[in-house]
């Protein structure tokens, strides 16, 4: 018997012309992993939404078909009581912390569901434990890297220890170690699973069946971009003159613990570089020293030439009124309408940049870093909530422009990063890892 | 109270809500400057307890608010019969005078303020807000309706932070008042989808859900006791002064 099932579910969100989900149909099994695949605004995140119970009762809209959970109509059984049938993970773990600390924060959903005061603890340690996370127990959250605070979002679902586990894109932030422990973890205990998700290499390994959303509706055919490897797009490089340097840096954030301890690395003009590691190592932190937004407490940081940077999560952070105004800001029109075709937003000039998909943002975003044509591109998880073929296409930029600048690429994408990098570097070893 | 972030704890949150209180309460209602005066020294040396970088912005608004109000406060009355300073006559306001009443009003009133302040700034830097919630057995959505209020300022602060980090990150300059006033929409905008998102997620982890539990708060000190019989003290203290 099916642990889950979606019945011709149509779903429009309030105002929109065009429904999110079209007469879809699907039933999932108690123990199976689903890996949900599809490009962004294919329906994925509407989809988990629908099985959590929030769509309709959250998010209102028009909804016709049925979903049953556990035997549960989500019509007629709000979110909350449903919270522990079915937990879910958001795409923002910024924005699923409640509490200020660790603990606290995994506890929260088991003080909902009313479990017994003396279990509480124990569960929240378990939960974290599961996703290499204990030792973070203790801290704020407002301390943790953008991985750390995924694993404890991830930590504060499975300590609810639900029978339909609903992940939306739960790698973008965190390493591989972690995504992995996660799906054994489900697995070891027969939870159900569905995975939404842009990177789907390890999402495939796990998956009992794969679904694949485009414009709402259930496509039989998977297309090949979302199967195959990418295609490694680097040719033999010429190497010129070197933009960055950085010599045995060294670095803690307002006195606290240090980050970096004595790293070193550096970047060529001509050159792609990814820099990749576990949750917590100080790959950002290593990044803005070398575009110049941080200044090492020891070492030496030589930069020559310009620096642009862009953090993760960069859809955060627009402040203009149009698309075309937001890169215009450190540049001009003229090579901001140059800089919006290079990532194909040309049409989108006079939108408001937060009326844009998150995708979209994303490119946006890189527009405006490359706006200023800079000696030096430093991206910070540029591939977060980008699908496989924007991912190629933003891989063909950046190799298509690469003898102009050096570009140093932060990620946990390794098939991006073998597609894109002339280098990897593991921080917190010596390997070269390409 | 404890520090956030280095884990030293010296008054658990519910007894040291307690003092704040009880603190503010006596700034109000005693008439003393000197009294009033101890009060924000006692407040201020707590919140330097705080990391620098925390408690700047909390010091920053207090002083200047509070310095605001002393300016502002003679200019507002007209009391008292020993002047202190003759100003020029203006045009349906008549003379502009300052008398030492009004200059010793102007500084209970501008100290009240300024121990209304450092309390607040003292609640949102130092006290364990999720434990003050877990202890909060009552009305615990407006207690968790509080803390996530608090939790507003830095997270702002955190925001306001990446604003202007990915802005110098593109090569835009971020300097002046007007280009700081530019980043205040996108923040708003930012805080209401952050403000939805979290409702959502608490919502999808069973909040508001019948038959809530809590994880058992820890037992109090000898010093949380001293602490609770200390408030209602201070506050018999104010009533009869």
């Amino acid at each position: 018997m099916a642990l889950a099932r979606v019945e011709h579910l149509t779903f429009a969100y309030p105002g929109a012309d065009q429904p999110a989900l079209e007469d879809m149909s699907l039933e999932i099994a108690p123990g199976e992993l689903v890996a949900l695949l599809g490009a962004t605004g294919s329906g994925k995140s509407t989809l988990l939404r629908a099985l959590a119970g929030l769509v309709p009762h959250f998010h209102g809209g028009r909804f016709d078909g049925r979903v049953v959970v556990a035997g549960l109509d989500t019509r007629v059984t709000r979110p909350a009581e449903l919270a522990g049938t079915v937990a879910t993970l958001f795409q923002e773990p910024e924005d699923q912390v409640v509490l200020t600390r660790v603990l606290a924060g995994v506890s929260f959903g088991l003080e909902n569901l009313g479990v017994r005061p003396d279990a509480i603890v124990p569960r929240a340690r378990d939960a974290l434990a599961a996703v290499g996370a204990e030792h973070l127990i203790e801290r704020a959250v407002a301390e943790l890297s953008g991985g750390e605070l995924q694993r404890v979002c991830l930590a504060s679902m499975l300590a609810l220890e639900p029978q339909l586990l609903l992940l939306d894109e739960p790698s973008s932030q965190l390493d591989r170690d972690a995504a992995e422990a996660l799906f054994e973890h489900a697995r070891a205990r027969r939870w159900a699973v569905v995975v939404a998700e842009q990177r789907p290499e390890l999402p495939l390994e796990y998956a009992d069946r794969v679904v694949f959303l485009a414009d709402g509706r259930i496509v039989e055919e998977v297309p090949s971009e979302w199967t195959d490897t990418p295609f490694r797009q680097v040719t033999a490089c010429h190497l010129a003159d070197e933009v960055v340097r950085l010599e045995d840096v060294s670095f803690a954030y307002n006195g606290g613990p240090p980050v970096l301890v004595e790293e070193s690395l550096s970047v060529r003009r001509g050159e792609v570089v990814a820099l990749v590691g576990p949750n917590g190592i100080g790959k950002t932190t290593l990044a803005k020293l070398a575009a110049g937004l941080l200044a090492a407490s020891a070492g030496r940081v030589l930069r020559f030439g310009r620096a642009t940077y862009l953090p993760q999560d960069p859809g955060r952070y627009l402040v203009a009124e149009t698309v075309l105004d937001e890169v215009a800001l450190a540049v001009g029109k003229e090579r901001a309408r140059h800089a919006l075709a290079r990532v194909d937003l040309a049409t989108f000039a006079d939108r408001h940049p937060r009326d844009l998909s998150s995708g979209e943002r994303e490119r946006l975003a890189i527009a405006c870093v490359l706006a200023p044509e800079p000696d030096l591109l430093v991206l910070d998880e540029p591939t977060r909530g980008v699908d496989p073929k924007r991912k190629l296409e933003l891989a063909a930029l950046l190799r298509g422009e690469a003898a102009t600048r050096a570009t140093l690429v932060v990620t946990h994408d390794r098939a991006f990063a073998t597609a894109v990098a002339d280098r990897i570097e593991a921080l917190g070893t010596d390997a070269v890892l390409v | 109270m404890d520090q956030p972030g280095n884990g030293a704890e010296a008054v658990s949150p519910v007894p040291a809500a307690a003092l704040l209180a009880a603190l503010v309460f006596a700034a109000l209602f005693v008439n003393s400057v000197w009294i009033v005066a101890a009060i924000v020294l006692t407040l201020l040396a707590a919140c330097l307890r705080a990391p620098r970088v925390r408690r700047r912005m909390y010091l920053v608004t207090v002083g200047v608010s509070s310095g605001m109000v002393f300016l502002l406060w003679p200019w507002l009355q007209n009391t008292g019969s020993h002047p202190f300073w003759h100003g020029p006559i203006v045009p349906v306001l008549g003379e502009l005078t300052v008398t030492r009443e009004e200059l010793r009003l102007a500084g209970v009133y501008a100290l009240r303020f300024g121990a209304v302040g450092l309390a607040s700034a003292v609640y949102a830097l130092l006290l364990d807000h999720d434990r003050l919630l877990g202890s909060a057995s009552w009305a615990r959505r407006s207690a968790l309706a509080v803390a996530l209020a608090t939790r507003l300022v830095p997270t702002l602060e955190r925001d306001a932070h990446g604003l202007v980090e990915a802005l110098r990150g593109r090569g835009v300059e971020t300097e002046g008042v007007r280009r700081r006033a530019r980043l205040l929409s996108p923040l708003l905008a930012g805080s209401l989808e952050r403000g939805l998102n979290l409702a959502e997620a608490m919502e999808a982890r069973g909040y508001g859900r019948a038959g809530r539990t809590r994880v058992p708060p820890p037992a109090w000190t000898r010093l949380d006791c001293v602490a609770l019989a200390v408030a209602p003290a201070i506050v018999l203290g104010a009533l009869w002064l």
